[in-house]
C-alpha cells in the first residue's frame, strides 16, 4: 500500500500501531523480508504476488467503516476512559488490542461431531433443529429466535465444507488421470476416495480420521484470524481408529508414524496473517497449535496411550515447530511414557512442555464451577495456544459398535480480554508520575505522591495497574461485542458443545464454558527484581534517594540504548562515554536481591504481587458477564515491551528484553541452582492462575545418556510436586546459538523453545534471540 | 515460450509459496516467474474466461457469469467456478 494512502495513514494514527514499531521479525527462514521481482513483502514477513495487490487493496477499501476494526474503534471511543487506553497502547504498556486482532484461538478445537456423525449427519441435525425452533422463542425473548438463523447458517456452512472436500477429490482425480507412475496414481486415487468419503460420512480408518481432523482444523483457522487453535488430545481422540485398525491389521505402527509426520508438516504450514506487532512482537511467526498428551481419562485413570508414544516418535523423527507438544503431567502417568517425553525433550526440539495436570484441574474447577464444571469434566482439560489451560468435555463416540469417551475443547477463546500488560513499564509510570518519557505523553493521571515508603509506592502501582486493566477491559469488550454481532464464528461454533444442542453460536454463549477472557501480564520477574531493588536501596537501606534512582534510570545508568547498538541482552550493552557517575548505583542495583535464589526478600515481593494480581483480575468482567482471571505468559512480548521500557531499578538497561515467561529468572541472576529457583517459583499457589511459565536452558552434557534422562525427569517431577504449573527445556549449547546468530544460513533447521512455543531460530527477531542466548545455562541437574 | 504467462498459469503447476511451486510434469520445483516450457497448459483463470470483461490497467474487471454482475480480477483461479468458460 502506498505510504500516502488514507488507509495506511489512518492505521498509523491509532495507538495500537505503536507495538509494530518496537517489534522485530527474524531476518531468515521463510520470512519474505524484502520485495523481489513480482513478490511484494508485507511488513518484512509475508509475501504477496504483485499482480494480486490491486485486488487486495480494493477489498480492503470496500470494508472501510464496515469492518470489525472500524466499527469497534468507532464505539470504543465512547468509553469515558478511552483516552487513557489510547496512551496505554501508544506507550506499549499493552501489546495489542484483543477484538481487532485474533478474536479466536488459544483454545482447544473439538473434532467430535464430524468424527461421530459425519457431515451428512450434521446437516440432518441442523435441518431438524430448524424445524424444532422456527418461529419459537421458547421462553427466551432475547436470543430464542436466533436459533433458526444459527441452524440455517450451520447447514450452509456444512454444505460448503462438503463442497470444499469434494473439490480436493476432484483435483486428486484429475492428477490421477494424468499420472503415469502407477504407485503415484494409486495414491491420488486413494486421496480422492478418502476425501469423497469423509465429505459425507464418519471416517472408517485411522488415515481417514486423521485426514478429517486436519481438514476441520484448516476449515476453522480459515474462518477467522486465529492463532493458537490447538488440536488438543489428538492421541486420545483418534485412539478408536488406531486401536481397531491395528487389531484388524489394516495398518501398522510404521505407517501411523509416517502419517503423523505428514501431519506435522501440514500443521507447520499454517500461518497467521496479522499485524507486525502481533505476528512479530507476540507470535514470532508461530501459530501455537499445541497438541496435548497424557492427563487423565474420564474415570480418573491415566490417559496416556500407545498412539501418544507414536506422536512423540513422529516429533523426534520429524522435528518441526507445529504442532508443538505438551504433556499434562500427572503422577498416574506410566514411567515408560514419561521417559519417552524426556527422550523427545533431549533431542533439543523444545517439546514436549510439561504442564501440571492437577493444577490445571484445580483451576478448571475454580474458574468454571459456576458454569457446571465438575471433577470428571475437569479431567478433559487441555492446552490451547502456548500454555493456556482450556476447558473441555467428554463425548461418547461409537465406532463399529464399540463405545469410547473422547475429550475435546468446550470453551470460548482464551487470551482474549486484556492483552499483555508490561509490568516493569507500569512501575516506570509510578516513578515518573504517570508520564511516559519515551513517547512524552501523560499516560495515566498524575498521582502527585512523594512515594515516601515502599508501601505507598506499591499502593500506587496497584492503583495504576487497575486503571489500565479497566480501560483495556471496557474497550476490548466493545471490540469483541462488534465481532460477535458482525463476524461470529459459525464452523467453530457448531463443532463445540453445546452450540448444536442450544441452537446458539459463540456470540450468544452457545459454548458450554464462557468465562475464558483473561488479563495477561509480561515482565513479571523483571518487575519483582525492580521492586526488590527499590525496597532495598531506597527504602530499607536508604543508600539512594528516589530522585537519584530516577536520574539513573533516565540516564540509563550511563549506557547507550539497546536499539543504538542493535543488541538486546544486558551482557552486550555499551557505556555511553567515560562518565562513571552511575557506576556505583548500577552496581548496587545489579547486586540487589533477585528472584530465583530461594531468597525470601525477593520471593515475598513475588508472593504479595501474585496474591493481589490473581484476585484483582477477577474484578474485570468480560462482555459475557464473567470474571476474568490471571494469565502469566510472555510469548515474545518481553522483547517488544522491553524495547519500549527505560532502564529498571534492578539494573536492567533501557530497551533490553525483559526476563521471559513469568517464573523464569532474569538471565544470569539465578545463582543457586535449579532447586533454589523452584523454591522461589512455588512460593505462591499456581492454581490461582490459568498458568505460569518457567523456561530452563540445560547444556546437553547435563542430561546425557539414560542416567541423564532420569535426572531430567526427576527435576521435572520436583517442580511439578512443588506445585509449579509449567516447565520446558532448551537443551542446547549456548555456543551453538551464538554461532547460529552469526551464520543463520547454516542453521536453517535449528529450533529453539522461546516462551511457550518452538520456532525456527532464523525466524525469531534479534531481541528474543539475544534473550535466549543470555539465559542461564545449567550444566548440571 | 509464451508471453504474459508464468508457471502459475499452468495446469501442471502446484503452488508451494509466493515464489515457487512444483511442476507435476517435470516432477521438480520451479520458480513461478521463470520461463514456461512447451508443455504449458493454461489453467482456468478469470482472465481467460469468456464471462470476464472490461479489465482495467490493474487487471480488475467485471464477471458477467452470474445473475448479479460483480468485480473480479484476472489472476483469480477459476478451476471450481461453475460458470467458467474458456474464451
Amino acid at each position: 500500500m502506498a505510504k500516502e494512502d488514507e488507509l495506511y495513514q489512518a492505521a498509523l494514527a491509532k495507538g495500537g500501531a505503536s507495538a509494530d514499531e518496537v517489534s522485530k521479525f527474524g531476518a531468515g527462514g521463510g520470512n519474505v523480508t524484502k520485495s523481489v521481482g513480482n513478490v511484494v513483502s508485507i511488513a518484512g514477513k509475508f509475501g504477496i504476488r504483485a499482480e494480486e495487490v490491486p485486488a487486495l487493496l480494493k477489498l480492503a477499501k470496500a470494508w472501510v467503516n464496515k469492518s470489525v476494526d472500524d466499527l469497534g474503534h468507532k464505539y470504543e471511543q465512547m468509553v469515558p476512559e478511552y483516552q487513557i487506553k489510547e496512551e496505554v497502547m501508544r506507550s506499549v504498556i499493552c501489546m495489542f488490542d484483543s477484538g481487532y486482532t485474533l478474536p479466536q484461538g488459544r483454545e482447544v478445537i473439538n473434532y467430535y461431531f464430524p468424527l461421530q456423525y459425519g457431515y451428512d449427519g450434521l446437516i440432518e441435525m441442523a435441518k431438524k433443529g430448524k424445524d424444532r425452533v422456527a418461529g419459537r422463542a421458547d421462553g427466551d425473548g432475547i436470543a430464542g429466535m436466533d436459533r433458526l438463523y444459527f441452524y440455517e447458517a450451520a447447514r450452509l456452512v456444512l454444505e460448503g465444507i462438503q463442497a470444499w472436500h469434494l473439490n480436493y477429490a476432484k483435483e486428486a482425480k484429475r492428477l490421477a488421470a494424468a499420472e503415469t507412475d502407477p504407485v503415484q496414481k494409486r495414491e491420488y486415487e486413494e486421496m480422492a476416495e478418502t476425501m469423497t468419503w469423509i465429505a459425507h460420512k464418519q471416517p472408517r480408518t485411522f488415515r481417514e480420521a486423521l485426514q478429517m481432523i486436519y481438514m476441520i482444523h484448516i476449515g476453522v483457522v480459515n474462518e477467522d484470524a486465529i492463532s493458537g487453535m490447538s488440536p488438543g488430545r489428538v492421541g486420545q481422540v483418534l485412539w478408536p481408529w488406531f486401536e481397531q485398525d491395528i487389531e484388524a491389521g489394516r495398518t501398522n505402527e510404521d505407517e501411523v508414524t509416517e502419517l503423523l509426520e505428514c501431519h506435522r508438516i501440514k500443521m507447520t504450514c499454517i500461518d497467521c496473517f496479522a499485524s507486525m506487532g502481533v505476528v512479530g512482537g507476540v507470535l514470532s511467526g508461530n501459530t501455537f497449535n499445541n497438541l496435548s498428551m497424557g492427563g487423565l481419562q474420564r474415570n480418573g485413570q491415566s490417559a496416556a496411550n500407545r498412539l501418544e508414544m507414536l506422536i512423540l516418535e513422529a516429533g523426534i523423527k520429524c522435528p518441526t515447530p507445529q504442532p508443538t507438544l505438551s504433556v499434562l503431567y500427572d503422577e498416574k502417568l506410566p514411567e515408560e511414557f514419561l521417559l519417552k517425553c524426556i527422550e523427545c525433550d533431549k533431542t533439543g526440539t523444545g517439546y514436549p512442555a510439561w504442564m501440571n495436570n492437577r493444577g490445571a484441574m484445580e483451576f478448571m474447577m475454580k474458574q468454571y464451577g459456576a458454569e457446571g464444571m465438575n471433577l470428571e469434566e475437569s479431567r478433559a482439560v487441555a492446552i490451547g495456544g502456548c500454555l493456556e489451560t482450556s476447558p473441555g468435555s467428554w463425548k461418547e463416540l461409537t465406532l463399529n459398535g464399540k463405545q469410547y469417551w473422547i475429550p475435546g475443547g468446550s470453551g470460548t477463546p482464551t487470551s482474549v480480554g486484556v492483552h499483555f500488560i508490561a509490568n516493569p513499564k507500569v512501575l516506570e509510570l509510578v516513578l515518573f508520575n504517570g508520564f511516559d518519557l519515551r513517547t512524552n505523553k501523560q499516560v495515566v493521571p498524575p498521582h502527585n505522591k512523594k512515594l515516601e515508603t515502599y508501601e505507598e509506592m506499591w499502593e500506587v502501582y496497584k492503583h495504576y495497574y487497575e486503571i489500565i486493566v479497566d480501560c483495556l477491559a471496557t474497550t476490548n469488550n466493545i471490540q469483541h461485542d462488534i465481532w460477535r454481532k458482525q463476524n461470529m464464528a459459525l464452523f467453530n461454533s457448531l463443532l463445540k458443545p453445546d452450540c448444536l444442542d442450544k441452537g446458539q453460536h459463540i456470540g450468544n454463549m452457545g459454548y458450554r464454558y464462557n468465562a475464558t477472557f483473561n488479563v495477561e501480564s509480561c515482565g513479571q520477574i523483571t518487575m519483582v527484581n525492580a521492586l526488590a531493588a527499590m525496597k532495598k536501596l531506597v527504602y530499607d537501606d536508604k543508600k539512594y534517594t528516589l530522585d537519584q534512582m530516577r536520574d539513573a534510570i533516565k540516564n540509563n545508568f550511563g549506557f547507550k540504548n539497546a536499539a543504538e547498538i542493535g543488541s538486546f541482552s544486558l551482557a552486550a550493552q555499551e557505556k555511553r562515554d567515560e562518565n562513571d557517575a552511575y557506576d556505583e548505583i548500577h552496581s548496587d542495583c545489579l547486586k540487589a536481591p533477585k528472584y530465583g535464589n530461594d531468597d525470601e526478600y525477593a520471593d515475598s515481593i513475588l508472593r504479595e504481587y501474585e496474591e493481589w494480581f490473581c484476585d484483582m483480575c477477577h474484578g474485570a468482567e468480560s462482555l459475557f458477564g464473567k470474571p476474568m482471571y490471571s494469565c502469566q505468559i510472555s510469548v515474545s512480548t518481553h522483547g517488544a515491551q522491553g524495547a519500549a521500557t527505560l532502564a529498571t531499578p534492578d539494573g536492567r538497561l533501557s530497551g533490553t528484553t525483559y526476563a521471559d515467561g513469568s517464573m523464569s529468572a532474569y538471565p544470569g541472576t539465578d545463582r543457586n541452582g535449579p532447586f533454589a529457583l523452584f523454591e522461589s517459583a512455588t512460593c505462591w499457589d499456581h492454581s490461582q492462575s490459568q498458568n505460569s511459565q518457567m523456561n530452563l536452558k540445560v547444556h546437553p552434557n547435563a542430561v546425557k545418556g539414560v542416567e541423564g534422562a532420569k535426572k531430567l525427569l526427576d527435576l521435572t517431577r520436583a517442580y511439578m510436586r512443588r506445585g509449579g504449573y509449567h516447565i520446558q527445556y532448551n537443551i542446547v549449547d549456548s555456543k551453538v546459538l551464538v554461532e547460529a546468530q552469526a551464520n543463520p544460513d547454516e542453521y536453517r533447521d535449528l529450533m529453539v523453545r522461546v516462551a511457550g512455543f518452538t520456532q525456527y531460530w532464523v525466524e525469531i527477531g534479534k531481541p528474543i534471540q539475544d534473550e535466549v542466548i543470555s539465559r542461564t545455562e545449567y550444566e548440571g541437574v | 515460450m509464451k508471453n504474459n504467462v508464468n508457471h502459475s498459469d499452468c495446469q501442471n503447476f502446484i503452488p508451494i509459496d509466493v515464489a515457487k511451486g512444483y511442476c507435476n510434469m517435470l516432477k521438480a520445483n520451479v520458480v513461478i516467474d521463470s520461463p514456461v516450457c512447451p508443455k504449458f497448459a493454461q489453467v482456468a483463470k478469470c482472465k481467460v474466461c469468456s464471462k470476464f470483461g472490461c479489465p482495467d490497467e490493474k487487471g480488475i474487471g467485471q464477471c458477467g457469469g452470474f445473475k448479479d454482475e460483480y468485480w473480479a480480477y484476472g489472476e483469480m483461479k477459476a478451476v471450481n467456478c461453475e460458470m467458467y468458460q474458456t474464451k
